[in-house]
């Protein structure tokens, strides 16, 4: 997959995940134990064999800047190729900034157009997969389609895909068209917002979009130009989770207790890379008691945990029952804490005897670093 | 040269034959230990975390699962565009090619090479011990003394002071006397093998103890009593904390018991001085709704279905439904498949043990190590 570059654009919808990105972007969220939503993504492309990424950061930087550095835990700290970063830009010329991302696209288009690859693989981070690009990138090569797009058969009954983009095939099996999932059918095939494309239709497409003023997005000059190009499509098999709201985002970590879940997402087509914290061994104490849970290094447990997501370096004393819950990096949780469908941000504090109940649709979420007391003030 | 100037040469040849089959395939600084680490790691992030970046690493028996978790030593911070680490095989030369004789001659034949650095001090480690210790206290009590040699010691039980060299020293920590495994000590004072010298004055000592034909070419038993011989300024610098030399599969296996107590005095957890080593990026440990886990250190990539009681689990382990696993220390890789029982064991990598094997009693006093092809008492 020399050929081809790939693009990570971050700028993705987050209004729906409440206080847990309101210092991050959505790729940033922490993500069953000890990963970020874009590690999936990134490593998908590494372990492909894409050496060149672009990743456009959006407008919460500091978040994707500490995670991503140099690109050294994805093994793109390279001399060719490698990763690159592109925040955006204030253009002092423009009458009015605008909105989308074509115009972040242009404004840093040396990047692609001096990039020696012929094909770009577009993505976002929010589609959350374990997925081997050679066999779709084959494909589109070997069809020579224009365009591809890669999606997935699912069945949707508790409407986790709203909003989603879904793909229309005719009689034939042939590619028809692309429109919003408002949730009428309970099988239809999602977009996973992955798309290769041939350099030249990209920018074709990018040139024509910015002079008619046509299109603010790349998904929106796609759809538009869906029957001047050759659009061809893959089917993924695999899990695939979409986070764009809290319940999702829950109920994708809760899914990670499916042992065939996690082996699907961690082992199938190579392992997920992402930053490394050096973390010792978890320390289960003599009263711990653990069922049914997924647990990260460098954790001291002396609590009963079910059920429940426990991320890197967490503390829970002896006394404490925690059900249900995502507890994210370095929570200390005091004794005798109860908690049931809550999710802790990172370094939160929870001070002895406090009890905090969510709901499974709609978890208790404790933000970023708060103290959370027996009184109630955080 | 950098006034002041220290570099660390560490001595990483040993086989640890006492060690049995866990060093038949690697050298003892490459053997596992506490969940995640090698031996090595312990020198190395002290090393780095004493702000030492230039580091020589001495290695002769069976370098390769050294060398290759070595590296260019990144997960020390020890990958420096100038200095950083160094491995030090012997090698050959117009007069042929020679082994290290001794502790001394790998140091003497490796002269050229700390030349070049130009050090004002040189420590000396080594690479089988387990403890944490900052460097840079020892220097600066080296450099107030004004002295030659400064030797770590630490207090020993009575009863083993024969296993180790003795140290007698003055009210000042001036070295009075060497006494290498004596059998009846007046001092409990022992060395830790690890000493800082001025880098001219032992340099000579070097070059004269290669001319004596009689000697060993061993810091204990040549150079420190030569230079003892000779009234040079020697002082010893009283380490306090956790030191453990494993030298036998009984030690081994204790050290790495002492981790699962609350009072052990090697904190892992400490954040200010993290141990360091390759990381393998697996996922999360799992545990099953019918497992049972207390007093457990675990690692990444472990599935968890039996009771695990009082014991030692690195990376990617599966233990089978009910089996049980009790006072065993389980190296990487190792399969417990369903109703087996191990008790008091050292379990090797990848060793898989078959459904209802027993091995050991709750009750007795040995310890096993296993291996794929056979079991040895200790």
């Amino acid at each position: 997959m020399k050929n081809c570059l790939g693009i990570i654009n971050l700028s993705e919808s987050d209004s729906n995940l409440g206080v847990l990105t309101q210092k991050r972007p959505t790729a940033m969220l922490p993500f069953a134990g000890r990963y970020r939503v874009i590690d999936f993504i990134l490593s998908n492309m590494v372990n492909s064999g894409i050496t060149g990424i672009g990743v456009f950061t959006g407008n919460k930087v500091r978040s994707v800047m500490d995670h991503l550095g140099s690109g050294q835990s994805w093994d793109l700290d390279r001399k060719i190729n490698g990763l690159f970063l592109f925040t955006p830009t204030y253009d002092y010329n423009a009458i009015n900034q605008k909105v989308g991302d074509l115009d972040l696209f242009y404004q840093n288009n040396t990047f692609l157009k001096y990039s020696k690859q012929d094909y770009i693989l577009f993505a976002k981070s929010y589609m959350l997969a374990n997925i081997d690009y050679n066999t779709a990138f084959k494909e589109f090569v070997e069809s020579g389609a224009d365009i591809s797009m890669i999606y997935k058969k699912v069945r949707d009954r508790k409407n986790a895909y709203l909003g989603c983009d879904k793909i229309h095939f005719d009689g034939q099996g042939h590619f028809e068209s692309v429109g919003t999932n408002l949730g009428m059918e309970d099988e239809f095939n999602l977009s996973m917002e992955m798309y290769f494309m041939k350099k030249s239709v990209y920018f074709e497409m990018l040139y024509d979009a910015i002079e008619k003023g046509s299109a603010n997005y790349l998904k929106q000059a796609i759809f538009n130009n869906l029957d001047k190009y050759k659009v061809s499509t893959y089917e993924f098999k695999g899990n695939v989770f979409c986070i764009n709201n809290v319940r999702n985002y829950f109920y994708a970590n809760m899914d990670i207790l499916k042992p065939d879940v996690a082996n699907d997402l961690f082992y199938n087509n190579g392992h997920i890379l992402t930053k490394v914290k050096d973390e010792p061994s978890t320390h289960y104490k003599e009263n711990a008691r653990i069922k049914n849970s997924f647990i990260a290094n460098g954790c001291q447990i002396d609590g009963f945990v079910e059920n429940s997501i426990i991320f890197r370096g967490v503390k829970i004393e002896k006394g404490c029952i925690i059900r249900n819950s995502i507890i994210m990096q370095k929570a200390d949780i005091e004794n005798n804490v109860h908690l049931n469908y809550v999710i802790l941000d990172k370094r939160t504090k929870v001070n002895k005897g406090v009890t905090l109940i969510g709901d499974p649709s709609s978890p208790y979420i404790g933000g970023k670093k708060s103290l959370i007391t027996r009184e109630g003030e955080q | 040269m950098k006034e002041g100037k220290m570099i660390a040469m560490l001595l990483a040849g040993g086989q640890g034959s006492r060690l049995k089959l866990l060093t038949s395939d690697v050298a003892k600084p490459a053997v596992p230990f506490g969940g995640k680490y090698k031996i090595i790691d312990f020198p190395l992030s002290n090393c780095s975390n004493s702000n030492i970046f230039d580091v020589g690493i001495l290695t002769q028996y069976k370098p390769y699962l050294l060398n290759s978790h070595i590296g260019i030593g990144s997960a020390w911070d020890l990958d420096r565009p100038s200095g950083g680490v160094r491995i030090l095989p012997p090698y050959t030369n117009e007069e042929g090619g020679r082994w290290y004789k001794g502790t001394a001659n790998a140091i003497f034949e490796n002269m050229s090479f700390i030349d070049e650095l130009d050090p004002t001090y040189v420590l000396i480690l080594s690479g089988d011990h387990i403890y944490k210790m900052d460097y840079s206290v020892m220097l600066d009590f080296h450099i107030k003394k004004n002295a030659d040699v400064t030797i770590s010691v630490i207090e020993v039980p009575w009863e083993e002071t024969s296993r180790f060299g003795i140290l007698k020293i003055d009210d000042e920590d001036l070295i009075k006397e060497f006494l290498e495994k004596p059998k009846n000590a007046d001092s409990n004072l022992a060395s830790m093998g690890i000493y800082i010298f001025n880098w001219k004055s032992l340099r000579q000592y070097l070059l004269d103890d290669e001319l004596d034909s009689k000697s060993e070419n061993d810091f204990g038993r040549n150079i420190i009593p030569n230079m003892t011989d000779d009234g040079k300024k020697m002082f010893a610098y009283k380490f306090q904390g956790y030191w453990k030399d494993v030298g036998t599969i009984k030690s081994y296996w204790e050290a790495n018991m002492d981790l699962l107590s609350d009072d052990n005095t090697l904190d892992l957890y400490d954040r200010s001085w993290k141990i360091f080593t390759k990381n393998r990026h697996l996922p999360p440990h799992y545990i099953s709704p019918e497992a049972t886990v207390t007093k457990c250190l675990l690692n990444e990539g472990c599935f968890i279905e039996g009771a695990i009681e009082n014991s030692v689990l690195f990376s990617e382990i599966k233990i089978g439904k009910k089996s049980k696993v009790i006072n065993s220390v389980l190296l990487s890789g190792v399969i417990v498949e369903e109703g087996a029982e191990i008790n008091n064991a050292v379990i090797m990598e990848n060793v898989v043990i078959k459904a209802g094997t027993i091995i050991g009693s709750k009750d007795c006093d040995e310890i096993y190590l296993v291996s794929s092809t056979n079991i040895v008492e200790s």
